[in-house]
């Protein structure tokens, strides 16, 4: 029997889809496995590090993690994920209202959350195998719980909560945070440079006064990793955990 | 006298022709559903990993898809334009001989170009509902990819409604320009072509 060429078109897309989602896959747990070693090595690992099988593993063990996209979910055991000890995640929060980055960096972990405007909250916390539960002033908190490429969870500032879900980045995406002397007071800025390479950035410009307030950061250069606030320039950090810079 | 008796015109016999019948396509518009349910929830349930396979010649993931969809739309472009003039809505253009040949294989090309981008989107970025533009992107990705199989797969039937094709072939287009717009469109304004 002839097949006819439009069912021909579409095999060849579908064979050429499989072809690359089992190379994807099995980059990704070459990853896996690259990590699972080094996270060994440096005696930082929590014990799930799971040698790499070619199997999806994140598609099977997701299905149990993604059957409400707003609780944060909780794997019941990490089967199947890997818990790298530095990542960094970015991303947006649901809703648009917002960003927020994670970096964890063996046993300590920061976050940043903030709209580009008025609200904004630093979070400091320890990873414990995979679930970060951290808080930041004035009652703000931030529970996630994070593997290999991708961090889920729940943020909350100024008492509304935003869910997100991220994924992993490299420089140059990633956390900026910037604490400055300008004419006598303390300025604290934060960028979160996301995957696709935009911006977001809060800074206070009084960060030690009682309630400090918020605005818009100026833009960060990121090659230069400056800005401009009030002719002065300021010079931001990376925050990042896999090279431990802002650590 | 009497105005002439006009015998009753004879009952034509049309040489047997099935009657058309949408009925036809229940079965290619199951599929087309199937393929997009699958996207759509595979996206959803699968925890996108932020890596997939390098592709190599580019500096990033965006700048490869968007160079490759704005090439699948190129493609598609000459789809609606060969079908005006296959159909013969162009006035001034008859349609030469190769025209269902560049037709057809405007939309091959087309929907390869389309499968690595799509391939890397859902692995790494998954169905996305943080913002108007990866929503919209997300439910007409997968919406695409189901027409697109209704389509081919309507192909195949004699005997569908004439209407057929035109309406999934439009909608497809649409649809591919709609995801392109909220994605390479979107990422070359935001980023110019130097990534």
């Amino acid at each position: 029997m002839k097949i006819p060429t439009p069912v021909i078109t579409l095999i060849v897309g579908l064979a050429l889809a499989v072809s690359l989602l089992v190379s994807s896959m099995s980059a990704v747990s070459a990853k896996k496995a690259a990590l699972a070693e080094a996270s060994a090595n440096t005696g930082a690992n929590t014990g799930t590090a799971a040698p790499a099988s070619a199997q999806p593993t994140t598609a099977g063990a997701s299905a149990a993690t993604g059957q409400s996209p707003s609780a944060a979910p909780s794997p019941s055991s990490s089967a199947g994920f890997v818990i790298p000890p530095q990542a960094n995640y970015v991303g947006e929060v649901q809703g648009d209202l917002g960003s927020v980055a994670i970096v964890v960096h063996n046993t300590f972990a920061v976050a940043y959350f903030c709209n580009g405007k008025t609200q904004e909250a630093w979070f400091k916390g320890t990873p414990q195998d995979g679930k970060l539960s951290m808080t930041g002033k004035g009652n703000a908190t931030l529970t996630a719980n994070y593997a290999l490429g991708h961090a889920r969870g729940t943020v909350t500032v100024d008492g509304i909560a935003h869910v997100f879900s991220i994924i992993a980045v490299h420089r140059p995406s990633g956390l900026y945070q910037s604490i400055a002397d300008v004419r006598g007071a303390t300025v604290k800025a934060g960028w979160i440079v996301l995957a696709n390479g935009t911006q977001v950035g809060s800074m206070m410009p009084d960060a030690n006064a009682a309630n400090p307030s918020s605005q818009t950061a100026p833009k960060l250069d990121i090659s230069s990793r400056t800005a401009q606030y009030e002719g002065t320039t300021i010079v931001a950090t990376p925050i990042d955990g896999e090279t431990g810079s802002g650590f | 006298m009497a105005a002439q008796w006009e015998p009753p015109a004879p009952t034509r016999l049309d040489p047997v022709q099935p009657a058309t019948s949408g009925r036809l396509l229940v079965v290619p518009v199951l599929v087309g559903c199937l393929v997009s349910l699958t996207l759509g929830i595979y996206g959803r349930l699968h925890s996108p990993t932020g890596v997939a396979v390098d592709v190599i010649g580019f500096s990033n993931g965006g700048t490869v898809k968007s160079v490759l969809a704005s090439g699948a739309v190129v493609f598609a472009v000459i789809q609606v334009g060969s079908s005006l003039v296959m159909y013969g809505k162009v006035r001034w253009i008859s349609a030469p001989s190769w025209i269902g040949g560049l037709h057809r294989w405007s939309g091959r090309i087309a929907f390869i170009l389309t499968v690595p981008v799509v391939v890397h989107c859902v692995y790494a970025l998954g169905f996305q509902t943080f913002s108007a533009r990866v929503l919209v992107h997300s439910i007409a990705g997968c919406l695409f990819f189901g027409t697109f199989t209704v389509k081919m797969l309507a192909l195949t039937k004699r005997g569908t409604p004439g209407w057929v094709l035109p309406l999934l072939g439009g909608l497809a287009f649409a649809l591919l320009v709609l995801i392109w717009f909220t994605s390479a469109f979107w990422f070359f304004t935001t980023f110019g072509w130097s990534r």
